[in-house]
């Protein structure tokens, strides 16, 4: 008789588990491998796009979704370990501030500064940051002035991370480099060209962040910085730098959209926009001429002065200023310059055996034609194209995921690692009120 | 200054509703259904009002049947190059039949009525997996009420058919990628009720306790669904873009030819097989054309480009006693959804079956059928089409069921 119990039990506990296996369909998981690579201490070093900057600002939500951060976290499964973030207190969550959506008027955005919980100790210095990090993007960082000792104690940014003494001393080639890593991630040399370009490719004499920096030095300081960084047969993934006209801050205003505005306000019938090109001229700009964001709502356009009688902008005699426009020369001479400084990028990363994320391939793909990610659409328009954030530049949580892939996806082919991608479906586009 | 269009291309995809073979559970009559649903040739009864309209004469009583079955759809999905496998969550439908028939013992002719839902499920991925943009939850039935007349035109030959009114219920939501202050994403909800209409043929042939044929023809039914409520909630600010409003769109339901054989192997035991042409390839596009359009709200259109499927299923009918039946089946179906148009609302494949059955005559009057079949919708990695999504789907069916027929 007992026997006969344990038996039935034997047989419930038999066809238990196999309706317990059989209702849920099983997929066989992906199998996950460092492949060649080390993950156990990786650091990421570059700007504000590897601090994870954006909506015109460093804050806390940001930092999180760094592309950085979200690779680091897809690295814990292939024995990545700690990744520290210089991330701000809960209290003082804003940071530097950032921009916000307030409302939608006439489909027109309106934005608002956040000005609560910031974490500045005093005008124009952030809270102090110097325990031991892994993330070390530092928003504003050039290529050029990664050597620089001085540039510590001008950028907000770095001067939070460095102690008292190594302010003004340490450069950042020095700070990087320092951190005993088995793997790093290199995404310098967007703010050699972004800073000039964002400032219509005028130079201002008292800020180095405008100056275009040379090709020669561009190759320079990029093989120093990468020989220091894979010493000891150490490997690492490296960025192609993205084209000025893949970001929405030079692709929202047009020409067109000028000329409507001015139709639409004064009901006057115009035909061109002047603007004054590099060489001091002013000439009508045409559709290959780029206006940058801020001009949107710098309220300039149409605007007389005593000094000057012809509305501004309309006339030839009070053109748009070169500091709000890249002319079609001055497009031509960036994007050549790009290309130059991606050629650089690319023969270094092939010499060296290191991964190389084309960002400059994958984001003129998002420009055009954009690209379908799992029902959403993303795609490069200001506002509703899901990568780029409030600053027109830099990228959403969204934007971040799939950039964090785009690395994933180099280390991948190069290492014959298997780290799982990001699903990016769990990271918003643009905040609306 | 202004910017143009600012909204377009918020909303890519549309919403998404089929009635896809992976929604065509054949639970009509649990006698076919515990041989994976072979046997319509080989039952004469009142559930012949779906499965063989021809045989319904052949009658030499009257019945009423009442049968419903839990149908357990489980899918799994893996994002391509992902760890993560996504389950949707525990659903169980409903589908039910009853069947009745009318006329005169031992005459030339019967007449039927029969209720059921050939298509019909509940998928519930929630808002959590990688494909909420195309699909949180789906739930739908097609009702069919099909009045039938049966005729002997001789002793071994029946005619029948049936005109067919189908109501379909669709209710399904998704998230919107339209972020709110707090970060979340909105969401659409549409949900609607539709009718058509159809016919339903078919001859049946037999040689005394030898052999019979069942051919049958089910017409496809285009269901027109009608001012369908679209709900959406997203930030007030979009709240112009995205009214309130309703929708119009046609779902067609497939024809089905089917051949059904069956022949004595032994004094108990009957073999039977069916085959079934499906005619899916009437499913090229969905549209859906909302009442308000808006610059983000527009009318849509996705392609679907269906095959036209096929399926074939044996079983096997053992009599224990004279009260007492066993039965057991096996199928294999082939899908009519191309790779790139798999979709998560029935992540389809082809598929294997197996069931198993019984039927207890309690009394002269009374019969009790249970039925249970189990699919298996083959493991598929697909790239949609439409979204983009990319990565592997695995979907088990579980249908126990059940029936009770009074006799007369």
């Amino acid at each position: 008789m007992k026997r006969i119990f344990k038996n039935i039990a034997l047989y419930i506990g038999v066809l238990s588990t196999f309706v317990a296996t059989s209702c849920k369909p099983e997929i066989e998981g992906f199998q996950t491998t460092p492949g060649e690579a080390n993950f156990s201490k990786y650091i990421a070093v570059g700007n504000s796009l590897t601090a994870g900057f954006a909506d015109g600002g460093l804050y806390l939500e940001g930092q999180q979704v760094a592309f950085s951060n979200l690779i680091a976290e897809q690295l814990r499964q292939v024995g990545g370990g700690d990744f520290r973030s210089p991330f701000f207190s809960e209290n003082e969550r804003n940071g530097s501030g950032y921009l916000q959506l307030k409302d939608l008027v006439n489909g027109q955005p309106v934005m608002e500064n956040v000005t609560d919980n910031l974490a500045y100790r005093e005008p124009g210095k952030l809270s102090k940051y110097t325990d031991d990090i892994e993330n070390l993007g530092v928003p504003g960082m050039r290529l050029d002035l990664s050597t620089e000792g001085w540039f510590g104690s001008m950028n907000m940014y770095f001067e939070r991370l460095l102690s008292d003494s190594d302010v003004g001393m340490k450069t950042y080639m020095q700070f990087a480099t320092e951190k005993n890593h088995t793997f790093f991630s290199f995404w310098l040399g967007n703010n050699d060209v972004l800073g000039y370009a964002m400032n219509g490719a005028v130079i201002n004499p008292n800020d180095p962040t405008t100056v275009l920096t040379a090709t020669a030095t561009f190759k320079q300081t990029y093989s120093d910085f990468i020989a220091e960084l894979t010493g000891n047969d150490r490997k690492g993934v490296v960025a192609t730098i993205p084209d000025v006209t893949a970001i929405p801050f030079f692709t929202t205003v047009t020409r067109e959209s000028l000329i409507a505005a001015v139709k639409a306000q004064s009901g006057q019938d115009i035909q061109d926009i002047y603007i004054e090109i590099g060489t001091g001229t002013s000439r009508a700009a045409s559709d290959d001429d780029l206006f940058i964001l801020p001009f949107a709502s710098a309220g300039l356009l149409g605007n007389t002065s005593g000094e000057n009688p012809a509305p501004y902008g309309l006339h030839p005699s009070n053109p748009v200023e070169s500091k709000y426009v890249l002319d079609s020369d001055e497009v031509m001479a960036i994007q050549a310059r790009v290309k130059a400084f991606n050629n650089i990028i690319k023969e270094i990363a092939k010499a060296e055996g290191l991964a190389l994320a084309d960002a400059h391939a994958y984001l003129n793909r998002v420009q055009h034609p954009g690209i379908l990610y799992n029902g959403v659409a993303v795609n490069a328009s200001f506002i509703t194209g899901n990568a780029f954030s409030l600053d027109g530049v830099h990228l959403t949580p969204m934007g971040n995921a799939l950039i964090a892939n785009l690395f994933i996806e180099a280390i991948n082919k190069q290492y014959r690692s298997r780290i799982p991608k990001v699903d990016a479906s769990k990271y918003r586009g643009v905040r609306f009120p | 200054m202004q910017i143009k269009k600012l909204l377009l291309g918020l909303l890519l995809a549309s919403p998404t509703v089929l009635w896809a073979q992976g929604s065509q559970v054949n639970t009509q009559g649990q006698k076919a259904v515990g041989m994976a649903g072979a046997g319509s040739a080989l039952f004469v009864d009142e559930t012949s009002i779906f499965y063989s309209p021809g045989a319904l004469s052949k009658m030499d009583h009257n019945a009423v049947s009442i049968g419903a079955s839990a149908v357990m759809y489980r899918s799994a999905f893996r994002e391509f190059n992902s760890n993560d496998v996504h389950h949707t969550k525990f659903k169980i439908s409903p589908p039910f039949s009853v069947f009745a028939t009318f006329g005169p013992k031992n005459s030339w002719w019967k007449a039927g009525l029969g209720v059921y839902t050939p298509f019909g499920g509940s998928v519930d991925w929630g808002d959590q997996w990688p494909g909420r943009y195309e699909l949180n939850h789906l739930q739908m039935r097609a009702i069919y009420i099909q009045p039938t007349l049966s005729f002997k035109l001789t002793e071994n030959f029946g005619i029948g058919g049936g005109f067919v009114y189908n109501v379909g219920l669709v209710d399904l939501s998704r998230s919107i990628p339209t972020a709110s202050a707090d970060g979340a994403p909105g969401r659409a909800e549409l949900s609607g009720m539709g009718t058509g209409m159809g016919f339903n043929v078919g001859v049946h042939y037999h040689l005394e306790d030898e052999f019979a044929i069942s051919l049958s023809y089910r017409s496809k039914v285009t269901t027109k669904l009608k001012d369908g409520d679209a709900e959406f909630t997203v930030p007030p600010a979009l709240a112009t873009s995205f009214p309130n409003t309703t929708f119009d769109a046609e779902l067609p339901l497939p024809s089905s030819f089917n051949i059904g054989l069956t022949f004595p192997a032994s004094e108990r035991l009957d073999i039977a097989a069916d085959a079934t042409i499906i005619g899916y390839s009437v499913y090229k596009e969905l549209v859906f054309d909302y009442k308000d359009n808006t610059p983000v709200l527009e009318d849509t259109k996705q392609e679907k480009k269906y095959e036209n499927a096929l399926s074939a299923k044996v079983g096997i009918n053992y009599e224990v006693c004279d009260r007492f039946d066993l039965r057991a089946g096996g199928g294999y179906v082939y899908s009519p959804v191309r790779g790139p148009y798999v979709s998560p609302e029935t992540p389809d494949n082809n598929r294997i079956m197996g069931s198993i059955g019984f039927t207890y005559d309690l009394n002269d009057r009374w019969d009790l059928t249970g039925a249970y079949v189990f699919q298996r919708i083959l493991e598929r990695t697909v790239t949609s089409a439409n979204t983009g999504l990319s990565g592997t789907y695995k979907t088990n069916i579980h249908a126990p069921g059940i029936s009770l027929t009074y006799k007369w």
